[in-house]
């Protein structure tokens, strides 16, 4: 029964704080009705502060170049709309209809992971990750966080909310081989993504805690192998390292992080305004649209540009947890929880990197950096959240 | 049916406070950075080793009328050294010492120097740094400066200038010009670390420079020569050590030659003595003697005073204020007419006159032609010329001054008069400048000032006693077959330097029209100290060269002869 399969048991909890989350009188209305509108307009207004900070971090750069000053940005809008169709496509066929093609997803999505390390892929700043088609350079470890949620939402609802063993065992069987790919680009920011995803959902599957214990030790003791054992090449150390003491080197490992901080403290509460940002513009931040826009951000709108920014993502992430919760299948709440742990762990550790609280490992920033794999793929996943919302109440009729 | 430990909604709750936690510390962090460390932050983003280097600007180039390049800058490299990358001085030395052809022991002494930066070598042609960047010595770099280089060696080089090692200009157009033709410096910063070496990957900031605006002159690279070839040969005939010689076009006021001898070589300005550096033309005044007496004679005439055909009665001397003025040479007393007068160059005739005109009307007439103040060409360290105002005229003063001593005046100044009396007494301002250029497109430039100095038949009047100094009196030597020329010559001696008085010093002078009836051309020559001590032997036969090429080379026709009729005439000896 469906109502019986959700994490809140149908409508036994009517509200989450103050809110109401019946679904008494609404199971009627078409699902289109359901949709929340909150999630997409913040959503919107990232991916439009993110253009904006791309713009003004680019334009300089562009125009010394002799390039167009908005050749970047219109990019990235391109993409975006790109992201909106993507994300209207994932919002309206019935996301139960995704379990079917897990299979399919995860194997177009391991296939693409290997052909970027054949002489297909393109090789940039010392990593191989993309996959050069035509207009377009693609990143197959973006589609691969998706297909990695929807692989282990099938997997993991499959133990109707008490997951065991097998399950964690299934769930490590398909994760291997993708992170195994995925850390021979070398990509390591994508892997502590997929991780991180994986651990959301295996707290959500219902596993017991002693057991999630045991893997989070496996894990901690398996990343501090990863440091000392000579698995990861010398820079990757480096930079996992350097956020805890930046000034040993400052002119190399830690310079990004020095300069990053530099920039954001230099806005102070206002910022300097847009387009201002002397360290933006005279490009001691490094990758300042990608993956360090937030420094943009800091330097250019201070403390209350960050803090926006930072709300956003909170409100975004909020929504996220409450559609988790109200899914009235296992297999929704499992999508949404992988999900809000993808977007969470990536925003927290890219504003943390740029602010020396995380250490920089190349994650993009959901919605906000330049890029089009992880806006469409973002873009993606927003539209599976909104298609579990609007499908929390009804019966079969999806 | 959930177990215990497996309630997921309150996993779920428990993911959200992770996540609050999370967010909280970042907040924190971000209050810590923007708020609480923001002013050092700051102040350590502002003193972060920054090197900036300026990008040179190019300089603009200097052309003549006919976009003849006169000065222009040419790519260069300044070499240096880091002393402390050097890693065998003594090796490198030598090879540089082969490459450039400096002295090994100099470029020692600077690479072990404690210091990170030594220039090496300045302006270094680009494929000689080229070659001594291959050798890939450790320390030793380059960056690019430009070189001004003057196409046309050492002609019209006291108008030109010259320009400093840093590319300011010093003298001459070049440094009258120098915010022109400087442009806007670029710069290209560069985070550099403690020893001074770009950080990797760290991209710099470059602002690109803004080239200097062109500036082309009036002058005529052509007249220019030969005026400067014809003042060389008259130093060489007359022994006079300088001179000096303008060439203008009296209907718009362009100098179209502007020529100082001894020569100047831009390149060597720092060999260069004072004198050679002078644009004399414009920058020293000198009493201008008979010269002056057309003014004289434009007050008379204007005023009604005198016309050219009245007769005076004109002794070779005549003792005025408790002082006897004498003509140049010993005559019976004469009755001639004004024109006479003139082409003689009678001072006691000038002055007989000058007393009726008064010592007002004659100071008018000299202020109006522009005498005693600039001309405003467009050259830097212009003279205004001597001029007092007639309340301090001592009694002589009103005897000499319409005579041409006692007051002081460039060659320009004078030129400019007998331009404007070319050009139907309109005086014209001359100009050198004829107009800037600036990414290929011309700048608007303001019209030369213009002014009525004197009625256009004063002007005939003038022209006509002009013509009849060169066919009859002492411009003589002027002459020019199939030309009518006007002109007047005139030979003033030069006060000491130190103390009241004369030297027994002469500065010639020969200043003259060209077609008189139709003026195209007005030319001075001026000579400091020619071995005879008169105008018609030194200044006249100068200005005859010159004027003689330029008429040619300005395919300005003659007066007569062209007809074959005249020809013939002129063959069979009819008067």
């Amino acid at each position: 029964m469906a109502s019986r399969e959700g994490l809140l048991g149908g409508a036994r909890v009517e509200r989450i704080g103050r809110e109401r989350i019946t679904t008494r009188g609404l199971a009627d209305a078409a699902p289109i009705k359901h949709l929340d509108p909150v999630l997409v307009l913040t959503a919107f207004a990232l991916t439009a502060i993110g253009a904006l900070m791309i713009y003004s971090a680019s334009f300089a750069s562009l125009r010394d170049a002799g390039l167009s000053q908005t050749s970047l940005v219109v990019r990235q809008v391109t993409f975006a709309v790109a992201g909106l169709v993507t994300m209207i496509l994932f919002a309206a066929v019935p996301y139960r209809r995704l379990r079917p093609w897990a299979p399919l997803v995860y194997i177009v999505s391991l296939f693409l992971l290997l052909a970027v390390l054949t002489p297909l892929g393109s090789r940039s700043l010392g990593a191989q990750r993309w996959i050069n088609i035509g207009f377009f350079q693609m990143q197959p470890s973006e589609l691969a966080k998706l297909s990695v949620i929807v692989a282990l939402a099938a997997v993991l609802s499959a133990g109707k909310g008490e997951a065991r063993v097998r399950h964690v065992v299934r769930c490590g069987l398909l994760v291997a081989p993708l992170a195994v790919l995925i850390y021979s680009q070398p990509d390591l920011g994508t892997l502590l993504v997929l991780l991180a995803v994986t651990l959301a959902m295996l707290l959500v599957s219902g596993l017991r805690l002693r057991l999630l214990l045991v893997l989070l030790v496996l894990g901690a003791v398996g990343f501090y192998g990863l440091l000392h054992l000579g698995l990861l090449k010398e820079y990757q150390v480096k930079r996992l390292t350097a956020f805890l003491d930046p000034t040993t080197d400052p002119a190399r490992t830690g310079y990004n992080l020095n300069q990053a901080k530099i920039a954001i403290g230099s806005g102070g509460m206002h910022g300097k305004g847009l387009f201002s940002g002397t360290q933006t513009n005279l490009d001691f931040v490094p990758e300042q649209h990608t993956d360090f826009i937030f420094t943009v951000i800091g330097e250019e709108f201070g403390f209350i540009g960050g803090i926006i920014v930072i709300g956003l993502f909170a409100i975004f992430l909020w929504r996220g947890t409450r559609i988790a919760m109200m899914s009235n299948t296992l297999f929704g709440s499992l999508l949404a929880a992988g999900i809000v742990g993808m977007v969470a762990f990536q925003a927290f550790v890219n504003i943390g990197m740029t602010i020396g609280v995380s250490p920089i490992t190349g994650i993009p920033l959901p919605f906000v950096s330049y890029g089009g794999s992880s806006l469409v793929t973002t873009y993606a996943a927003t539209g599976v959240l909104l298609n579990i919302h609007m499908r929390r109440v009804a019966k079969d009729r999806w | 049916m959930a177990r215990r430990g497996a309630r997921p909604a309150l996993r779920l709750f428990a993911a959200l406070a992770a996540m609050t936690v999370s967010m909280v510390a970042i907040v924190a962090q971000l209050i810590r950075l923007q708020i609480v460390d923001a002013a050092s932050l700051e102040t350590l983003g502002a003193k972060q080793r920054v090197r900036s280097v300026t990008l040179p600007a190019r300089r603009g180039t200097i052309y003549d009328r006919n976009m003849v390049p006169l000065a222009i800058s040419i790519p260069a490299r300044a070499l240096y050294a880091n002393p402390h990358d050097v890693v065998n001085p003594e090796t490198t030395a030598d090879a540089l010492s082969v490459a450039l052809g400096i002295e090994k022991g100099l470029l020692l002494d600077r690479l072990t120097r404690d210091s990170s930066f030594v220039y090496l070598a300045r302006k270094v042609e680009v494929p000689l740094a080229t070659r001594v960047l291959a050798l890939n010595l450790p320390g030793i770099g380059a960056f690019p400066e430009t070189k001004r280089v003057y196409p046309q060696g050492t002609l019209g080089a006291q108008v030109v200038g010259f320009v400093g090692t840093d590319d300011t200009g010093l003298a001459g157009i070049e440094a009258g010009q120098d915010s022109v033709l400087a442009g806007v410096p670029g710069r290209e910063v560069t985070e550099v670390d403690p020893n001074g070496h770009p950080i990797p990957h760290g991209r710099s900031a470059v602002t690109r420079p803004k080239a200097g605006k062109d500036v082309v002159l009036t002058i005529d690279r052509n007249l220019q020569f030969a005026t400067e070839d014809a003042l060389d040969r008259a130093l060489l005939q007359t022994g006079a050590p300088r001179a000096a010689a303008v060439l203008i076009d009296p209907l718009t006021g362009e100098v179209l030659a502007m020529a100082n001898r001894p020569a100047l070589d831009p390149q060597l300005f720092g060999s260069a003595t004072p004198i050679s550096i002078r644009n004399r033309v414009v920058q020293d005044a000198y009493e201008p003697g008979s010269v002056n007496k057309l003014i004289t004679a434009a007050a008379a005439i204007e005023g009604g005073i005198a016309l050219p055909s009245d007769v005076y009665s004109v002794p070779d001397h005549l003792a005025l204020f408790g002082k006897v003025f004498h003509d140049f040479a010993p005559h019976k007393t004469e009755r001639w007419s004004y024109n006479e007068i003139l082409a003689h160059s009678s001072n006691i005739g000038t002055i007989k006159v000058a007393q009726q005109v008064g010592r007002s009307r004659l100071y008018a007439m000299l202020r109006k032609f522009g005498l005693g103040e600039p001309t405003r060409v467009g050259f830097p360290g212009e003279s205004a010329g001597i001029l007092t105002t007639p309340d301090k005229w001592s009694a002589t003063d009103m005897a000499t001054i319409p005579i041409g001593q006692g007051i002081a005046v460039t060659p320009l100044q004078m030129a400019a008069v007998y331009a404007a009396i070319a050009n139907n007494g309109v005086w014209t301002q001359p100009t050198l400048i004829k107009r800037l250029v600036a990414d290929g497109k011309a700048q608007p430039r303001t019209k030369p000032v213009s002014r009525r100095v004197i009625s256009s038949f004063t002007a005939a009047q003038l022209r006509g006693m002009l013509l009849g100094v060169v066919e009859t009196g002492t411009g003589k030597p002027a002459r020019i077959s199939g030309y009518l020329i006007g002109g007047k010559t005139g030979t003033a001696r030069v006060p000491l330097a130190n103390a009241r008085g004369y030297s027994n010093q002469v500065m010639t002078t020969f200043i003259g029209i060209v077609p008189v009836e139709s003026p195209r051309l007005v030319a001075a020559v001026v000579m400091d100290n020619p071995a005879a001590h008169i105008a018609a032997a030194t200044a006249a036969p100068t200005w005859r060269n010159i004027v003689q090429f330029a008429l040619g080379f300005m395919r300005i026709p003659p007066s007569y002869g062209l007809d074959p009729a005249d020809d013939r005439r002129n063959r069979s000896g009819t008067p």
